[in-house]
């Protein structure tokens, strides 16, 4: 009998995407032989739109890339612009800066396994990830005045102190997370059809992983132990004490996994980093019309998603002369057609929701 | 045995069933916004000293600012503010030195069609108010100024006369 191959697109409307990301399949039956991505369509042309705004007229177009975890990739932008000007941060700035952005990867994280328990068929799990999220949420607005969007942080600091309650609602926070994070793994990670659907579905090898050059949690859930924070770190990450948690299979189960476990983790730092809080300034001395001299920085962090890198060229002007964003996320996408060959339709959602992609930041 | 993770699955959800809610009924419940919400702006006219540092910061060129030089000084004829634009980012209440341009908590922004989603917050009342104002106050001056001249003009004058008085006095004596 003769078979015919069959072309089918998933997306760009379907839930599963995250967004709005299109995948060709040509399938043989059930099979997927070969996959073709087609991303773009939420491509707002952002590194072009940055050379006509001015140096800290940068910062709210940054949440709008990464906008699970806008903290981070605010971040990563102040983080490139205090390279390019040798700019001190407080040490008040920094201990902020470390428990908002660990917040931050908590929130993305819930996100990511609230999505993949959606995703695999179990809507439970997604709401009660979903409540806690919550809570972060409204820490990030307390502090910055918005939820997704927050431009909290400064070239130089951050934009307001920490006003009164949050630290106590922080610590609140971080001492029910295991509880939360119990009811996780009974409800996701204990399930025997989620993890039927998961484990042993569509392994990465450390090797191929790294020729990829994937980041973040999908790396490190293929059992290679790169997180930046420990492998090089940046603003004060080298004065707290936490682990870096590896996967041994690299497949589905372990990329969903690794994510839960570094939440905890995330809260070991953070509850250190409200141990230590110092007082004192939080801005450094940046001044009012920023004009870096000629000149390039480079300058990496760990966001929820992998190692997101910024660059900027600066012809010493008050506006940049060329903006680059390195995203985790359409990095560890170039892997994806690749892998998903050879499995069934049916998994290849259960890969995609595995990568935690979000496509603001694919299309930046 | 297969199963066992599903049941305590089920265990939990059972548990929370009878748990406390964790949802509101918006819109007749609300949750409490911290007092840094960026919601709909708000401005003050009386404040704003027409600095323009507003209009500066905006990375969208959401704030159209109008002036006019009334007697010399700067007044405010227009604040238009086109919110389909905003990121609702700050930058503007964070460069405003008088504290004019401030957000309030209201989010509900919605509205049927983009021609009523801008807000131009100066009325024509306020913009007279103020010019007549910097008006009274410019002629005010004036008068003071004219006043001031006037009776320095006098007090000089005065004085000549009394010098004159005085040589002519002299004159006479000596003429005597
Ligand atoms: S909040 Fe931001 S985008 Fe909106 S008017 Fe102010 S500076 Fe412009
Ligand atoms: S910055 Fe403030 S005072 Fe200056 S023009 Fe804007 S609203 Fe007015």
């Amino acid at each position: 009998m003769k078979t015919q191959e069959m072309l089918i697109n998933v997306g760009p409307q379907h839930p599963s995407t995250h967004g709005v990301f299109r995948v060709v399949l040509t399938l043989d039956g059930e099979t997927v032989v070969k996959a073709n991505s087609v991303p773009g369509y939420l491509h707002r042309g952002i590194e072009k739109i940055l050379e006509s705004r001015t140096y800290p007229q940068v910062l709210p177009y940054t949440d709008r890339l990464d906008y699970l975890a806008g903290l981070l990739m605010n971040w990563g932008y102040v983080n490139a612009m205090e390279e390019l000007m040798d700019t001190e941060v407080p040490e008040r700035a920094e201990h902020i800066r470390v428990i908002m952005g660990e917040l931050q990867r908590i929130a993305s994280h819930l996100v990511a396994t609230a999505a993949y328990s959606g995703d695999v068929g179990g809507l439970t799990g997604f709401i009660y990830c979903f409540r806690d999220r919550e809570d972060i949420m409204d820490m990030i607005e307390m502090v910055s005045g918005a939820r997704l969007t927050p431009s909290y942080m400064r070239i130089g600091g951050v934009a307001a102190d920490l006003p009164d309650g949050f630290l106590e609602k922080c610590q609140k926070f971080i001492d029910y997370l295991p509880t939360a994070i119990e009811e996780y793994n009974g409800l996701i990670t204990g399930n025997e059809i989620f993890q039927h659907r998961t484990k042993k579905v569509a392994p990465i090898t450390a090797e191929r992983a790294i020729n990829m050059s994937l980041s973040g949690p999908i790396l490190r859930a293929s059992g290679v132990n790169y997180d930046l924070r420990k492998a090089r770190p940046y603003s004060i990450y080298d004065r707290f004490e936490f682990d870096v948690p590896l996967g041994s299979n690299g497949d589905c189960f372990d990329r969903f996994y690794l994510r839960v476990l570094e939440m905890t983790e995330s809260a070991r730092i953070i509850r250190q980093a409200l141990d230590k809080l110092p007082d004192g300034p939080i801005n450094a001395k940046v001044p009012k019309i920023i004009k870096p001299a000629v000149g390039e920085a480079y300058a990496e962090i760990e966001s929820s998603k992998g190692i997101m890198g910024v660059y900027v060229v600066s012809d010493g002007s008050t506006k940049p002369y060329r903006i680059h964003f390195r995203r985790p996320s359409f990095i560890n996408l170039g892997h994806f057609d690749e892998l998903i060959q050879g499995w069934k339709i049916a998994d290849v959602i259960a890969i995609l929701g595995s990568f935690d992609i979000v496509l603001g930041e694919v299309d930046c | 045995m297969f199963g066992k993770g599903l049941l305590k699955g089920l265990k939990i959800t059972i548990g929370r069933f009878f748990g406390k809610k964790s949802t509101v009924q918006y819109p007749e419940e609300r949750l409490p916004l911290p007092d840094r919400f960026y919601g709909k702006p708000d401005f003050h006219y009386d404040k704003c000293i027409a600095c323009n540092l507003c209009v500066n910061a905006c990375p969208n060129k959401v704030i159209k600012l109008g002036t006019e030089t009334v007697e010399k000084k700067k007044v405010v004829t227009g604040y238009h503010f086109d919110q389909q634009y905003c990121l609702f980012c700050g930058l503007c209440e964070e460069a405003c030195p008088t504290d004019a341009i401030k957000f309030t908590k209201d989010f509900e922004l919605t509205t049927y069609d983009r021609d009523t989603i801008g807000i131009e917050f100066v009325k024509q009342g306020q913009i007279d108010k103020k010019i007549k104002e910097v008006k009274q106050a410019a002629a005010e001056k004036a008068a003071a100024a004219e006043k001031a001249a006037a009776e320095k003009a006098a007090a000089e004058t005065k004085s000549q006369t009394e010098e004159a008085d005085k040589a002519e006095t002299t004159n006479k004596e000596g003429g005597a």
